[in-house]
């Protein structure tokens, strides 16, 4: 009952040549991926409102559904009966282009993320799995331009600038942390990178060479690039200047923000995946097969998120410019410590 | 016809349809996204050559960061948002004339002439192999250091330029 | 900038000429929330006068009862008995309290701190609880009245006021983890919107604005009222005249009114809470300027009376309208992004402004 079977047995059906069915499965995983990620949105904003509710000493939602379980349902159905407004003098067909450039970078990511052990957990492990993820999140940033551009408001305008510097400032302390992994696990492809960590608690590479700090960076540098607090100055009540997204309702509004919720499990997927040991449960052996990985997995995942979340909780919001000194004077000059240190350690490691 | 060979063509009408979109149409910013689209249209071509590493790389490079600077040159220059570009004169008949003049010449020779073709199908180049090229042995480890240190000397150079005289 | 916005603390405008991101002039734009206090003050007697002081400055509506009521005091010459005058601190020390937690928790979200909000807002409900068993209001009390205070505690209260004093300080000290020693929180407040010492006596400014500026000037000990010279407390004053140090004067102020708080609750004699008064108040013609030390600074109220039982003149100092003044020399020089920063350093109520 893998998908390659029900892809053949579609295939046969309609009566499409063999060769299609290689086809039909990739059309099937998308479809797997996007009711997944469509899923994770929805538990994902209601955990956020509940456990922000508790650090702040209040309830969250409660009314909406037993334990306002069905609160991101109802948010959802109320923007999608919002008015559909575009600002008049606004360029209509870069105004909708926006959000899809938006939404489709974080959606393909989810190609390469490693949920479990085996060729079936993953949609597809592409040898340069993670290249490939660097590479997808930078279409981001012209998403990012063209929305506060379309707006035809200069504030949005400007908005959208300043979210694009900081997307693009940031991509480089992460794709440098993300060089720690590559080099200890000698390949760029995700199962393999899970693959090098299987020996238990202490051969994850969060622990390996330099302990905690290209995890650290990682993060961080992952925080600026979904626009999380305490790196979300373009999208909260900016000050004076507007988001890029302020002239955005109902659906198209959406859009932004289901990519950021799903950017934000994707981060910490990848994370995990880099850092943590994927889906490898800490002890060598135990309970390291089969669904119990995809357990492991989303353990650890989840874990992420929450730390995530409590960091929204408790951080106030960085200037611009402070924002930037921080990407450009430290975070790129740790990312590059890291990878010396971790380049030597493989390097006297390997009989150097 | 194989599913290699319609993904080609399939690609082929997206970058030569997007291309001709950046020449033609009369809204920069619209120029500046079929860029993108040509980019992304190319690195399917990478792709499809079994060259994923390069693929990849100029998806990053180019719809990622080529395009967004496009984008920020058209945007932070006052005059050119929102206005109507005219993008052909007096001279566009005679140029395009002389653009299928030499389309056609180019064909002609290229359709005539028989390329030594090696013997394998294609080499899957893999990412270790471009890594050693560039940082192995006996390979291009000079001049991949000289093309750093001229980009770093732009970068300074558009530091310098942009904190403007007063600092 | 305004007056729809969520970062100006009411309907504040502010129009900004900008240089890109830097500040080139600013004018605030006030008179959103003139209600015409002044005047309306002057259509009523003196005793219908009281429930509208406590719309002046809304979050501190206390002070502004103690203000009216020893101005109207001071024209009759009229003495205060004991009790009254320690509930009257009592009140007023638990009601600044209050102000600075709003002020804290608003100050935190202006910058994206969304937690510490609701941690302030929490505490404050305790006080708005007490405030609402000695009066029956939780925010406009009129519970301050010429004369003494409209009724005295009920068995008990003193003793929950007691217990909220002991709650409060591990609470402060979790808010203080959460911003004060904040790296993010002090980079956005450090050395941002300096006001030297001689500025703050230029402008008139009061409260902790000016004492955040180096100079120690305190109503309470410079001309005490009430029981305030029985009263053993310092001042809290900073030195770098910065976002940072106004924040730091605010939360150090709380921890002295917690002081004073205890103290009155240990001297608190037993008595009556109010002086015999004449039903109508014509005091004779006069004027007096009373003054006190409201969480924002001197409020005061320049009373003239022309022997009738309507004031002649009601004037009142507004320390948000002083305050707020400096904004026009302050802004210039800044980023956006500081505006907003420096804008909840100074802590204007709107209703104080416009009055």
């Amino acid at each position: 009952m893998t998908l390659t079977g029900i892809a053949e047995f579609i295939a046969s059906f309609f009566g499409l040549p063999g060769s299609s069915s290689v086809w039909i499965v990739a059309v099937l995983a998308a479809a797997i991926l996007l009711g997944f990620m469509l899923l994770t949105v929805l538990i994902l904003i209601y955990v956020l409102r509940k456990l922000l509710g508790k650090i702040q000493a209040r309830l969250g939602p409660t009314r909406t559904g037993p334990k306002g379980i069905f609160q991101t349902a109802a948010d959802a159905l109320k923007l999608l009966i919002k008015e559909d407004t575009i600002p008049v003098k606004a360029d209509r067909r870069v105004f909708i282009v926006a959000p899809i450039l938006v939404f489709v970078p974080a959606y393909l990511v989810y190609v390469v993320v490693p949920f479990g052990e085996g060729n079936h957990f993953i949609a597809k492990d592409l040898n340069i799995g993670l290249l490939y993820i660097v590479a997808v999140s930078s279409i981001n940033v012209i998403g990012v331009v063209l929305a506060g551009w379309a707006s035809e408001n200069k504030y949005s305008l400007l908005g959208g600038m300043r979210s694009a510097a900081q997307l693009i400032s940031y991509e480089v302390p992460q794709a440098l942390a993300v060089l720690g992994p590559v080099m200890l696990a000698e390949s760029l492809s995700m199962q393999d990178i899970v693959k090098a960590q299987g020996e238990g608690l202490f051969s994850w590479f969060i622990f390996r060479s330099l302990p905690l700090l290209g995890f650290i960076v990682f993060l961080v540098a992952s925080m600026a690039e979904i626009n999380h607090v305490p790196f979300d100055l373009p999208e909260g009540e900016s000050e004076l200047v507007a988001g890029f997204n302020v002239e955005y309702s109902g659906m198209r509004f959406a859009f932004f923000m289901l990519a950021e919720f799903a950017a934000s499990f994707t981060i910490c997927a990848i994370a995990a995946t880099l850092f943590l040991g994927g889906w490898h449960s800490p002890i060598r052996g135990f309970l390291d097969n089969g669904w119990w990985t995809v357990f492991w997995f989303f353990l650890k995942s989840s874990a992420l998120v929450c730390l995530l979340m409590w960091i929204r909780a408790t951080y106030p919001r960085v200037r611009v410019d402070q924002l930037m000194e921080f990407g450009w004077k430290l975070m790129i000059p740790l990312a590059l410590f890291n990878v010396l240190v971790v380049g030597l350690y493989v390097a006297l490691g390997k009989g150097g | 016809m194989d599913w290699h060979t319609c993904s080609f063509y399939v690609l082929s009408v997206m970058i030569l349809g997007s291309a001709l979109m950046v020449v033609s149409l009369r809204n920069i910013v619209h120029c500046a996204l079929f860029l993108a689209f040509t980019f992304m249209g190319v690195a399917g071509v990478f792709a499809l050559l079994h060259a994923e590493f390069l693929a990849a790389v100029q998806v990053l490079i180019y719809v990622g960061a080529i395009t967004v600077l496009i984008l920020f040159a058209v945007m932070l220059t006052q005059k050119t948002i929102g206005i109507s570009l005219k993008q052909t004169n007096r001279l566009a008949p005679l140029a395009v004339l002389s653009a299928v003049t030499f389309l056609c010449m180019i064909a002609v020779i290229a359709l005539n002439t028989t390329f030594p073709t090696s013997g394998q199908h294609t080499v899957a180049v893999s990412t270790q192999t471009i890594g050693s090229a560039i940082l192995g042995n006996g390979s291009y480890v000079v001049p991949f250091e000289v093309a750093s240190i001229l980009l770093l000397a732009a970068m300074v150079g558009a530091i310098v330029i942009a904190r403007g005289q007063d600092n | 900038m305004g007056p729809q916005h969520p970062s100006t603390h009411g309907v504040l405008r502010v129009i900004l000429k900008l240089d890109g991101e830097w500040i080139v002039e600013a004018h605030p734009d006030i008179g959103y929330l003139h209600r015409s206090f002044e005047k309306m003050g002057e259509l009523r007697t003196y005793t219908n006068g009281l429930p509208l002081t406590d719309r002046w400055d809304y979050l501190c509506a206390m002070t502004n009862n103690l203000v009216y009521s020893m101005a109207v005091e001071q024209l009759l010459e009229v003495e205060v008995p004991e009790r009254a005058q320690y509930l009257r601190v009592i009140v007023c020390e638990l009601n600044r309290i209050a102000s600075h937690l709003v002020f804290i928790g608003t100050y935190g979200l202006d910058l994206g701190a969304q937690t510490p909000f609701l941690y302030c807002f929490r505490d404050r409900e305790r006080i708005l609880h007490i405030f609402e068993e000695i009066c029956g209001a939780r925010l406009t009390y009129s519970y301050i009245y010429p004369g003494g205070v409209s009724g005295d505690a009920l068995p008990g209260w003193l003793e929950k006021v007691d217990a909220f004093l002991d709650y409060l300080p591990p609470m402060m000290r979790e808010i203080d983890q959460l911003l004060t020693g904040n790296e993010i929180f002090i980079l956005r407040t450090r050395n941002i919107g300096l006001i030297s010492p001689e500025q703050a006596i230029d402008w008139s400014l009061s409260g902790p604005m000016l004492r955040a500026s180096n100079v120690n000037f305190d109503l309470r000990k410079e001309s005490p009222y009430q029981v305030y010279d029985r009263l053993d407390f310092s001042v809290a004053v900073a030195e770098q005249g910065d976002c940072l140090a106004r924040y730091h004067v605010r939360v150090a102020e709380i921890g002295e009114s917690i002081k004073m708080v205890k103290q009155c609750l240990a001297q608190i004699p037993d008595g009556p809470t109010r002086a015999k008064l004449p039903k109508t108040i014509k005091p004779p013609a006069g004027e007096v300027y009373a003054r006190v030390d409201t969480p924002r600074g001197e409020l005061g109220v320049y009373m003239i009376s022309d022997g009738t039982d309507k004031p002649y003149r009601q004037k009142i100092r507004g320390p948000a309208f002083v305050n707020l003044s400096i904004l026009s020399e302050l802004l210039p020089g800044w980023k956006i992004a500081d505006a907003v920063s420096i804008l909840g350093s100074i802590d204007v109520v709107m209703g104080e402004v416009d009055r």
